[in-house]
């Protein structure tokens, strides 16, 4: 039966998060890319991710994440801090100390606000220790990159069915290992991309 | 861990080592919870646009 509780279609283990009808399987894991969308409100994605945040919490399901998503998280902050200040060059600036500070708020504030949202919902928080194995055979297997291995060996390892991603690059896995949540646009693109 | 079923999915981690790592929400009300969740993803606005390039290597 797929996801939707309706008759099976060539979804490939691709589905979409504004469609209201969808199934969420307890637990469900979370990919950086969908928490960043769901706590910035200026993000093109924000309200949808967040409505989606709102039906987790609202199912008591737990969700699952891997450690690195704080790291990453902080990263996105620092990196959003680099970008206000010096534009498109952010990149040549990471060593100047006129953006850390902004970027200690910025991350600071970032980090709590996931706090309260973990606080909020019951959670897998996987180690990476955990999941480095099944993470490099993902890389070998699929040629899915390492981050994303990461988190996808995060989902496995607590069980979840399903990851919710706005990154494409989760479809390389096989739908049998993983089911993939996105938002409607990329779809398609996920379909494209399932090796089988 | 690394060994893997008939559909290709590996193994998950044991259900004692699950139960090590699993924490309950503290917020357990739908109250209590729609308020953290709205704490946490409301006003936060930055000046640019966020892109997968910003927090992971591709």
């Amino acid at each position: 039966m797929s996801p939707t509780g309706g008759r099976p279609t060539a979804t490939r283990g691709v589905f979409a998060i504004e469609e209201q009808a969808l199934v969420l399987p307890d637990p469900i894991a979370l990919d950086t890319s969908f928490v960043v969308e769901a706590l910035l409100s200026t993000q093109p994605l924000h309200a949808v991710c967040d409505d989606f945040l709102t039906r987790i919490g609202d199912s008591g399901i737990t969700v699952v994440t891997s450690d690195i998503l704080a790291v990453e998280l902080a990263e996105t902050a620092f990196a959003i801090a680099l970008k206000e200040r010096w534009g498109r060059h952010w990149r040549g600036h990471r060593t100047d100390g006129r953006a850390r500070r902004p970027a200690t708020h910025l991350l600071n504030d970032t980090i709590s606000r996931y706090e309260t949202l973990l606080l909020s919902i019951d959670h897998f928080p996987v180690p990476l220790a955990d999941t480095a194995s099944v993470a490099r055979n993902f890389m070998t297997s699929y040629g899915i990159a390492s981050y994303d291995a990461v988190h996808a060996a995060s989902a496995i390892a607590a069980d979840a069915e399903a990851i919710v991603t706005l990154d494409t690059g989760f479809a390389l896995l096989p739908a049998s290992v993983l089911t993939v949540y996105t938002d409607r646009s990329r779809l398609a693109s996920c379909r494209k991309k399932r090796p089988y | 861990m690394t060994k893997a079923q008939t559909n290709g999915r590996p193994q998950p981690l044991s259900p004692e080592r699950l139960a090590e790592l699993r924490v309950p929400a503290v917020y357990r009300t739908p109250e209590e919870k729609r308020a953290a969740l709205k704490r946490a993803t409301e006003g936060l606005r930055v000046k640019v646009r966020v892109t997968r390039d910003m927090y992971r290597p591709r």
